[in-house]
C-alpha cells in the first residue's frame, strides 16, 4: 500500500512536470531557434547570428533579399503603432466605462441589477467571432467608415467587461467600515469617494486596465473584421505572414512580443501578490 | 435636493452613458445580425429586405430556392466544429486535471509560483503561441527533422493540417481556462471525505468514481464550458494549424464574409454559434442554482 501510494505521488509529480514542459518548451524552441542562421531551414541548425532581429529592427544586414518578405520594417512599426493607439485609446474608455458600471452596481440597489450583472458578462463569454461579425454588419449598415474608430468602439464593447470584473471583485473585497468611519467624521460623499473609496480601489483599477490593455493588444479575430482596409495591427500582421509562408523574421518578431509580454505580466502579476 | 433624488441622479451619471454605449454597440449590432439571418442574400453581396428564413435550412442541408438541393456539407462542417471542441475539451481535461491535485498539494509559496506559470502565457500573444507550433508539426518541422535525423522515419509525417493538429493547437493556448475552473475545486477538495470512503473500505477506484470526481464536477464543467464555446466558433487556430483542409464553422463564417459575400448565410451560421453557446451557459446557471439551493436545504 505504502509502496503504491509513493508510486502515485511519484508519478502525479512526473506529470505535472510534463504538463509544464508541454507549455514551456514550445517557447523555449522558438527563442532559440530565432538565433539560427539557416534562411530556408528553420528547424535545422546550421549557426548563431543575430541578423533576423536587426533586420526587423531595420539594422543594415547581410540577409539576401528573397529570404524576406517584409519590404520595410516601415510596415511593421506601422502596424505596432496603430496597436498602441487602439490599446491605448480602449484602456482609457474601458477603464472609466467598467469602473463606472461595477460601483454603480456595487453601490446602488435597482430594479433589474441582476440582469444588468448577467448582461455585462454576455460581452466576454460571447465567442469573438460572432461579436466581430455582429459589429461588421453594424457598422456597414451605419455607414460608418471602417478604420481605427471602428476598431476602438468594437474593443470596447468587450474590454469594458474585463475592467468591470477585475473592479468588482476588489470592491466586493473592501472594507466599507472604512467608509462609514469617514462619513461619521464628518466627511461628505464625494471626500469620501476621492479619499476612502478611490486609494482602496485603485489596485483594481490599474489591474483592470492591464488587463485591458493587453488584450487589446492581442485582439485578432474581432480587430479582424471590423478594420477595413487600411487598418493593420500587430496581430493582424502577423496573421497575414503566416498565411503567406513563414521565413525568419517572424521568429524574431514573434520572440520580442514574447519577452515583452512575459515582462509585463510578470510586473503586474508581482505587483498584485506584493498587495495580498 | 433629497437624498433618493441625488442617488438616482449619481446612479444615472454612473450608469447612463456606459448603458447606452453597450446598448447602441453591443446588443445593436446582435440584434442586426439576427435580422440579417434572415434576410435574402443579394445576388451580388449585400442583402435584400425580404423575409427568408431558408438561411437556417440550409445549414441543416434542406433546400434553399437560391443555392443548392439537398446539401448536408453544411451540418456535417457544424458537426464536425462540435467533435473537435468536444475533443478539445476532453483534451485540456485530461492535460490539467492531474496536474491539478499535485499542484492543489504543494505549498503555499511554490502553488503560488505554479499558478503564475499557468498563467502567464495567457498574457503573451496567441498568434505566437500558435506559431510556435507550426514550427514544430510543419513538413519541416522540429518534430519531422528529430524523427528524420534519427532514422525513425524515412519521410516526414503529415503532422500540420490535421484535424489532431487543431485540438493539440486549442488545447495549448486554452490550457489557463480550463485549469482555473478545475483547480478551484480540487483545492476546496475535502480530504477527509477521502480518508472516510477508504477507511470504509472502498478501493481507490471506487473512491475516485464516488468521491473525488463528483466533488470536483463543478470545476469540471465549468472549465469544459469555457473551452467549448470558444472552440465551437474558432477561426485563427484552424487558420493557422488546420490549413485549407480542415473546415470548421468559424472558418465557413469567415468566408461568407470575406469572400463569398453571403452575409445572411453567415449571420445564421453566427447565430448557430451564439445560440449554443447561450444554451450552455442557462444549463450551467440552472445546474449551479440548483447545487446552490441543494447545499443550502443540506445545511
Amino acid at each position: 500500500m505504502k509502496i503504491a501510494q509513493t508510486l502515485f505521488r511519484g508519478g502525479l509529480v512526473a506529470y505535472t512536470s510534463l504538463f509544464f514542459a508541454f507549455i514551456y518548451i514550445p517557447l523555449v524552441v522558438i527563442a532559440v531557434y530565432s538565433f539560427n542562421s539557416n534562411p530556408v531551414n528553420m528547424m535545422t541548425w546550421t549557426g548563431f547570428t543575430t541578423e533576423w532581429y536587426a533586420q526587423v529592427l531595420g539594422f543594415k544586414t547581410t540577409v539576401s533579399e528573397n529570404a524576406l518578405y517584409i519590404e520595410s520594417t516601415g510596415q511593421l512599426l506601422q502596424a505596432v503603432w496603430n496597436s498602441l493607439i487602439i490599446a491605448t485609446s480602449t484602456t482609457l474608455i474601458a477603464t472609466v466605462f467598467g469602473t463606472a458600471i461595477a460601483i454603480g452596481l456595487y453601490r446602488f440597489d435597482f430594479l433589474g441589477q441582476r440582469f444588468y450583472r448577467v448582461i455585462m458578462f454576455m460581452p466576454m463569454l460571447m465567442p469573438d467571432i460572432v461579436l466581430g461579425i455582429a459589429l461588421l454588419i453594424f457598422f456597414v449598415n451605419s455607414g460608418i467608415h471602417l478604420g481605427l474608430t471602428t476598431i476602438i468602439i468594437g474593443q470596447c464593447t468587450f474590454l469594458i467587461s474585463y475592467v468591470f470584473i477585475v473592479v468588482s471583485a476588489r470592491l466586493a473585497g473592501m472594507d466599507r467600515t472604512l467608509e462609514n468611519a469617514s462619513a461619521d467624521l464628518g466627511a461628505d460623499e464625494w471626500t469620501t469617494f476621492r479619499r476612502v473609496v478611490l486609494p482602496q480601489l485603485l489596485p483594481g483599477i490599474v489591474g483592470g486596465a492591464l488587463l485591458a490593455f493587453i488584450i487589446s493588444m492581442d485582439d485578432l479575430v474581432i480587430t479582424y473584421f471590423i478594420a477595413g482596409v487600411d487598418v493593420t495591427t500587430l496581430p493582424m500582421f502577423i496573421f497575414a505572414m503566416l498565411r503567406r509562408g513563414i521565413k525568419p523574421e517572424i521568429n524574431a518578431i514573434a520572440v520580442m512580443m514574447l519577452t515583452f509580454s512575459f515582462v509585463v505580466a510578470s510586473l503586474g502579476l508581482y505587483l498584485r501578490s506584493r498587495q495580498k | 435636493m433629497s437624498i433618493a433624488i441625488r442617488r438616482r441622479v449619481q446612479l444615472a451619471v454612473l450608469l447612463g452613458p456606459v448603458s447606452l454605449f453597450l446598448a447602441v454597440f453591443f446588443l445593436g449590432p446582435l440584434a442586426i445580425m439576427m435580422v440579417t439571418s434572415f434576410l435574402a442574400p443579394g445576388l451580388y453581396g449585400g442583402v435584400e429586405w425580404t423575409f427568408y428564413p431558408h438561411n437556417f435550412g440550409r445549414i441543416l442541408g434542406f433546400a434553399d430556392p437560391m443555392f443548392e438541393d439537398f446539401d448536408p456539407v453544411y451540418i456535417a462542417i457544424f458537426l464536425r466544429s462540435v467533435k473537435i471542441a468536444a475533443l478539445t475539451v476532453l483534451a485540456a481535461l485530461i492535460v490539467c486535471y492531474p496536474a491539478a491535485f499535485c499542484i492543489a498539494r504543494l505549498s503555499e509559496r511554490w502553488k503560488n509560483f505554479c499558478l503564475f506559470l499557468i498563467t502567464l502565457p495567457f498574457f503573451t500573444s496567441l498568434i505566437v503561441r500558435l506559431f510556435v507550433w507550426v514550427l514544430i508539426l510543419r513538413q519541416t518541422g522540429l518534430v519531422n527533422e528529430m524523427l528524420l535525423s534519427t532514422g525513425m522515419i524515412a519521410r516526414p509525417l503529415d503532422l500540420i493540417y490535421t484535424d489532431g493538429a487543431i485540438i493539440l493547437g486549442m488545447v495549448y493556448v486554452f490550457i489557463p481556462f480550463m485549469f482555473m475552473p478545475v483547480y478551484a475545486s480540487v483545492e476546496k477538495l475535502d480530504w477527509t471525505l477521502v480518508r472516510a470512503s477508504l477507511d470504509l473500505g472502498a478501493g481507490p477506484i471506487r473512491t475516485f468514481w464516488r468521491i473525488i470526481l463528483p466533488l470536483t464536477a463543478p470545476g469540471i464543467v465549468g472549465g469544459a464550458i469555457i473551452v467549448f464555446i470558444p472552440a465551437l466558433g474558432n477561426f485563427v487556430v484552424p487558420a493557422i494549424l488546420g490549413g485549407a483542409k480542415v473546415m470548421m464553422l468559424g472558418n465557413l463564417i469567415e468566408q461568407q464574409f470575406l469572400a463569398a459575400r453571403n452575409w445572411p448565410f453567415g449571420s445564421a451560421l453566427a447565430m448557430m454559434v451564439m445560440s449554443v453557446m447561450l444554451v450552455l451557459l442557462l444549463v450551467y446557471v440552472f445546474a449551479s442554482s440548483r447545487r446552490g439551493a441543494d447545499a443550502a436545504l443540506n445545511r
